[in-house]
């Protein structure tokens, strides 16, 4: 039988097709759940503060738009204006325009605010709540109206910047803005410079570096010593090594932080480095890589009177090179989000050695209603291992899988 | 080789190996003179009690070394090679490391940190020399050109390197360090550290080995150890030391500043002391039924028709132990199940699949700490995308079908009902897509023919999923639930980071690692932490054991 090729019977074009889009939307489901949090991540840090604010939320950063008008040094901000029943977009040309609220004698709730200016008195008098006031003269939609003053306000003064003769008065606050996206990259330049993120990059990236070649270094050794060299107590210190790897870090946690007291490291990069250079899974892996590669090799190696570091150099490492990246990519995330132990270890006062997962501690408490500045940090923290993750995807995923298969 | 220079080298080797004698018998007396001294109080290290006494024992197993190669050396057996190999080495090891910590070579990073991102550019060069150099690959046909390009990147990378050193300070580093050599300590250590190294040199060379009898398994043993060496003693000092030291922290009522009196099992007894009291009535007060200065009140109940309160010694624990259970039990089943159903799916080996499955592995990528900041503001009460998400969706049901569903307007991070909940989702929303690989591994480890024999036994695609790919799947369901289990046992950034102050609402979100974390680094009560800690072992311990035996009792025959 050509099982390969094998089809149900019953299974007719028509229901796998329906099968596969049911597939699909379950998929692509998930991955916007997946993908949302970090695309309103890097959205957000574009924003600008007010739009941060913004109620419904809106998802890509906008600002207000301008518009340079003759006559003005500045470029001027633009509204929705209500112009004869129209929506038109004008520009804002003076903020505080002082203003009457007029109303006709008979009918005291139906106000209108106008300029001052534009309404003129026209001589005549009305008698309002047992008092007698002028009257004036207001253009109401282009009619004019006789009406008395009942208040004063302010009226923002917005022209056509076509036509800047064309005047509409409405009040600023109540009007919409004209909006139009845009980003800001400001954000991650104060993060940068002012929040300390730059120096604490600068150490991430300086402990993962020692963290990722040492640990590489120690494990290559290692795993090298535990598959090819007999030696005696060789088997039963492989297995108290894969025994330590249930222990959880929190066990650690306190003699550690003794032990870096009596060493002198509290408060310095090496303590985030050097604890972390030596791990059972590193040789783990390693070892169970060195395994697979064929004896052969290396006797006639050792034939020809190489030594045992020229081998390792020479025929394991090059071979070696997926199983290293993979130990390589566990050892940068794990170096570059560890979070807990540099909490407990650097001093909070001291932001020349912060690293960037406590720069982000510090952010959400300083900076704890600028959501635009916090998610600007957490983007600078987020992106270096996304990009990572983007060019060796494979390796990332391997040493995801790597770590199931011990079965 | 000519006989004269064999000769002059076999005397070398001879005098090497009697000078190495003589070493042993001077470290020996001067280990045994630096121990009596040391315990005569002549020499006053400024160490505590407990470490003292290790560095006599050490340097009594180092003077018994010692003494015992001198011993066979002088005998040429081959054993005092290895015993002054060993001796030696380690010897070195130490002293070249106190050198180091006395030059402030390890405290030095902080000093290239500050300097590391002036040379940034000269690092860019070395990447320009390695693109370069490996340009030179596209140049198969004409190996000149091949060649050129690589000796040029080479250069590049070499030069740019250099730049790089002095751009980081490489001239005041090494003026600096040749400075501290001014310091009596510095002196000695590299005194030692040279004699040491010498000594291994002189045994480990191929003549000396030869003159005592080293035989290939004998050569084999060293190389074993030593290529072991830097991982083993490392793991010893940073790994199986602390833990041993651990747990005698946890006996102790060690504070963060060194102070520490030995008071037994007192640490656990505070942390387990439990007091049910029955009450007169309900409502009845704590403090009239049990020491309000020792208890404090964990939860009343009602057992039959009476009833009762449970009191703490240390109420938090017992809180703290609750939420991080509820936690496990929510997050577990919340990141596996998808998990599984987007494995199956992805495994049904449709286009596009690996796009899909890069996508669900990238929160599990990010720190947990950029995570939780994210959806802190996700869900925020006013303006969050959560709290807007629901809005739209009971204005659509109230809209379509007429319903009058209220808004709820949750404030998920700032009411008790709902703080945990939150924590669950997100950290469920983190660990489904590594979950989901790891399910896809497992799902790829099934042979085919399998499921084809099923079909043609007439199976329901259900059925196949039910009776089939779940048995055989048992190990990675294992493994899956298994370390997301002892991961979440462990939650504590989430926690940290989202809550404010952490714990908050009214110790809703406390979980164990956050109540380790505030003894011991905010009340610096570091013994009770680390009693803590050897508890939260051990309840991890008896669920791994408890999954590990369901494994084994439902697991099927399969096997990885």
């Amino acid at each position: 039988m050509n099982s390969s090729r094998f089809h149900s019977p019953t299974k007719t074009q028509w229901s796998r097709w329906l099968t596969n889009a049911l597939a699909y939307i379950i998929l692509s489901a998930f991955a916007l759940v997946m993908l949302f949090p970090f695309l309103y991540m890097f959205a957000t840090s574009l924003k600008t503060p007010d739009d941060t604010y913004n109620y419904p939320p809106r998802f890509f950063p906008r600002e207000q738009s301008t518009v340079q008008v003759e006559g003005y040094p500045d470029p001027l901000p633009m509204y929705y204006v209500e112009k004869d029943g129209q929506r038109l977009a004008f520009a804002l040309a003076q903020q505080t325009v002082p203003a009457g609220v007029y109303a006709p004698p008979d009918a005291l709730d139906q106000t209108v605010a106008v300029p001052l200016e534009l309404a003129v008195p026209n001589g005549q008098t009305a008698v309002v709540d047992g008092q007698e006031q002028p009257l004036l003269d207001v253009p109401v939609d282009g009619q004019i109206v006789s009406m008395v003053q009942v208040g004063k306000t302010a009226l923002g003064r917005f022209i056509n910047p076509d036509n800047p003769s064309e005047e509409v008065f409405q009040n600023v606050r109540k009007s919409e803005p004209v909006n139009r996206i845009t980003w800001n990259p400001e954000n991650y330049v104060r993060v940068m410079t002012l929040e300390n993120m730059g120096r604490s990059l600068t150490n991430t990236t300086l402990v993962t570096l020692f963290v990722v070649i040492g640990q590489v270094t120690t494990s290559v050794l290692g795993g090298y010593a535990f598959a090819r060299l007999r030696f005696p107590g060789r088997d039963k210190l492989f297995v108290v090594y894969l025994g330590t790897m249930m222990i959880p870090f929190v066990m650690l946690i306190i003699p550690l932080y003794q032990l870096m007291v009596l060493f002198g490291w509290v408060d310095s990069l090496a303590a985030l480095i050097f604890p972390w250079v030596f791990t059972a899974y590193g040789t783990f892996l390693m070892r169970q890589f060195f395994i697979t590669v064929p004896k052969e090799i290396e006797e006639a190696a050792l034939i020809d009177g190489a030594s045992r570091l020229q081998i390792l150099w020479r025929i394991f490492l090059p071979a070696a090179a997926p199983a290293l990246a993979t130990l390589a990519t566990f050892t940068f995330l794990y170096a570059w989000n560890s979070f807990f132990w540099p909490l407990v270890i650097i001093n909070t006062g001291n932001y020349d050695n912060h690293v960037l997962t406590l720069t982000l501690n510090m952010l959400r408490g300083r900076a704890s209603d600028q959501g635009n500045i916090i998610l600007a940090g957490a983007a600078i923290s987020i992106l270096p291992p996304m990009i990572l993750f983007i060019l060796g995807q494979r390796f990332f995923i391997e040493s995801a899988m790597s770590s199931g298969v011990k079965g | 080789m000519t006989p004269a220079l064999d000769v002059r080298s076999t005397r070398l080797t001879q005098r090497l190996i009697q000078s190495a004698t003589l070493w042993h018998i001077v470290a020996a007396l001067a280990g045994l003179a630096a121990v009596v001294l040391i315990a005569a109080g002549v020499i006053v290290l400024n160490l505590p009690a407990w470490l003292r006494i290790t560095a006599g024992v050490l340097l009594l197993v180092f003077t018994g070394a010692s003494a015992a190669a001198a011993w066979f050396l002088h005998q040429r057996k081959r054993v005092g090679r290895s015993l002054s190999l060993v001796t030696n080495y380690l010897g070195f090891i130490v002293s070249l490391l106190a050198l180091f910590q006395f030059l402030g070579i390890f405290t030095g990073v902080d000093a290239l940190a500050d300097t590391f991102s002036r040379g940034l550019w000269a690092l860019a060069g070395v990447f320009l020399g390695y693109l370069i150099s490996a340009s030179g690959d596209r140049f198969h046909a004409s190996i000149d050109t091949e060649i050129l390009l690589k000796k040029i990147g080479k250069y590049v990378a070499l030069a740019s390197f250099i730049v790089f050193l002095f751009l980081v300070g490489l001239v005041d580093g090494l003026l600096y360090l040749a400075r501290q050599f001014a310091q009596p300590t510095a002196a000695a250590a590299l005194f030692l550290t040279l004699v040491f190294g010498f000594m291994v040199w002189a045994l480990w060379r191929e003549d000396s080995g030869i003159a005592l009898n080293r035989s290939n398994a004998h050569t084999e043993t060293l190389e074993g150890y030593l290529f072991l060496s830097p991982n083993l003693l490392g793991f010893l000092v940073f790994f199986a030391f602390p833990l041993l030291f651990s747990f005698f922290v946890s006996l102790t009522d060690w504070d963060a500043f060194g102070n520490q009196n030995f008071i037994g099992l007192r640490n656990y007894a505070n942390i387990f002391t439990l007091n049910l009291q029955p009450l007169d009535y309900a409502g009845q007060l704590m403090t009239e039924v049990m020491d309000g200065s020792i208890f404090s009140e964990l939860l009343r109940f009602n057992f039959f028709g009476k009833e009762f309160l449970l009191g703490a010694k240390d109420a938090l624990f017992w809180i703290s132990l609750r939420n991080t259970l509820l936690f496990v039990i929510l997050t577990v089943p919340l990141s596996a199940v998808p998990a599984l159903l987007l494995a199956n799916i992805l495994n049904s080996k449709i286009p596009g699949m690996k796009v899909f499955r890069a996508i669900y592995f990238v929160p599990s990528i990010a720190a947990t700490v950029g995570i939780a900041l994210i959806w802190q503001w996700l869900y925020n009460a006013s303006i969050g995308y959560i709290n807007y998400f629901i809005t739209l969706a009971v204005t659509f049901f109230n809209g379509t079908f007429g319903a009058a569903l209220v808004d709820p307007q949750i404030r998920w991070l700032s009411e008790a009902r709902t703080s945990m909940l939150a924590i669950v989702i997100m950290s469920a929303w983190q660990t489904m897509g590594f979950n989901t690989v790891l399910f896809l591994a497992g799902l790829q480890n099934i042979p085919k023919e399998i499921y084809e024999a099923a079909t043609v036994d007439g199976a329901g695609s259900w059925a196949r999923f039910w009776h089939m790919t779940l048995p055989l799947l048992a190990p990675t369901t294992f493994f899956v639930i298994t370390t997301t289990t002892i991961q979440a046992m462990q939650v504590f950034e989430q926690v940290f980071i989202m809550t404010n102050p952490p714990g908050a609402p009214a110790n809703s979100t406390l979980t164990i690692v956050l109540y380790l974390y505030q003894n011991g680094f905010q009340r610096f009560r570091q013994g009770y932490a680390a009693a803590i800690a050897w508890v939260l072992f051990t309840v991890i311990f008896l669920v791994t054991l408890l999954q590990f035996r369901n494994q084994r009792r439902t697991g099927g025959g399969y096997d990885m």
